[in-house]
């Protein structure tokens, strides 16, 4: 529930609920303008299920006596997360608070069998299909050839493991900051990593060559080396269990023809 | 850098790595760059505990490839020179501060 909460020193804080991937969270905003833009970009994934995670923005109150697990920060804009506490400080706009959340979802996503990758998601008869690419790769290409409403993202897929089945899961983050998405999920088809070509055609990847895929175009700013081994022990997992492919493709709707149904 | 046969050699801590497909994969965190170790490569890597040394790692590489044991020593060594350059081994310092 989104409604206003009590003062904490530096103004009227109004939590907003949202869950993204599953992983429920509560910000704690007192800027009003922040707060509406907030409300905008996020409306579609408003609600939690489950005890959020409260992330206290621009706090005034001091910061904990507890060393955080995982601190990044992102042009002056700091995250600072712990089993105790999450803060973001010096957040300006909404900018800088949707890089922290993408970061803090990384993080916390780590711990939960699931990661971010750089990836547009399109659903086709109920299955999800991932693909992969850095930029100008065709993410965005494929998701504007796909039918309204199929496309997850366009930008950053949410991938997780639950019940021994990954899905993938809609984002509010998309390309050029459009506000999109919706929050449902599908079971993974496959991960295609992208090759803009003359010709249709997938090539499948053993589960080496797909994890080489997608080390480039996963998103995780941890440098701490115990939670890469848990992320690349998730992301060996999914390399294992999902079929990958290589995708080239011509940019029409005919690439379709060639992915497995 | 050459290093003498008897010390021992340690995986570098800050790394993460994967066995899969029968390669091992081996990330760097610090500059995000990923190694991969072919068979050989992934054998020395599963033994190298800090406690063997190079001419220990020889024996074993001799015994399961079964390759004659001056060969297994050089191949051993070579590999152990390769992975330090990329930072992935070092050798264990031993106490007093010198190389064993």
């Amino acid at each position: 529930m989104n409604a206003p909460d009590a003062n904490s020193g530096g103004g009227r804080q109004q939590p907003f609920e949202l869950s993204i991937g599953c992983v429920p969270m509560r910000l704690q905003i007192a800027d009003e303008r922040l707060y509406s833009a907030v409300s905008a970009r996020y409306g579609a994934f408003t609600g939690t299920a489950g005890q959020p995670i409260p992330i206290a923005l621009n706090s005034f109150s001091a910061v904990g006596s507890h060393r955080p697990e995982f601190a990044y920060e992102f042009e002056g804009a700091l995250l600072r997360t712990g089993s105790n506490e999450t803060r973001f400080d010096g957040v300006r706009n909404e900018y800088a608070l949707d890089s922290l959340l993408r970061v803090l979802l990384s993080w916390k996503l780590a711990s939960r069998e699931g990661f971010l990758l750089h990836a547009a998601t399109v659903i086709r008869a109920g299955m999800a299909y991932v693909f992969a690419g850095r930029s100008g790769a065709g993410k965005s290409t494929v998701a504007s050839l796909s039918p309204p409403g199929s496309v997850l993202t366009d930008e950053i897929s949410l991938l997780r493991r639950g019940n021994g089945v990954w899905r993938a899961h809609g984002t509010p983050f998309w390309g050029e900051f459009r506000a999109a998405g919706s929050n449902t999920s599908a079971p993974v088809r496959g991960i295609f990593r992208l090759v803009q070509s003359a010709e249709n055609r997938v090539a499948p990847l053993r589960p080496v060559e797909l994890l080489r895929a997608l080390l480039p175009n996963v998103l995780f700013f941890s440098a701490e080396p115990e939670a890469n081994r848990r992320l690349l022990e998730i992301l060996g997992r999914a390399a294992e269990e999902i079929s990958g492919g290589e995708l080239s493709f011509r940019r029409d709707r005919t690439f379709w023809e060639a992915l497995p149904k | 850098m050459t290093t003498k046969v008897s010390a021992c050699w340690q995986k570098n801590p800050a790394l993460a790595w994967r066995e899969i497909d029968e390669v091992t994969v081996i990330i760097s965190p610090t500059d995000s760059v990923m190694h991969e170790l072919n068979d050989t490569g992934s054998f020395l890597w599963k033994n190298i505990d800090g406690r063997r040394s190079a001419a220990e790692l020889a024996e074993l590489l001799a015994e399961s490839y079964e390759v004659a044991p001056e060969i297994a020593l050089i191949d051993t060594q070579a590999l152990l020179e390769e992975m330090s350059s990329r930072k992935l081994v070092m050798p264990v310092p031993a106490t007093g501060g010198e190389l064993r």
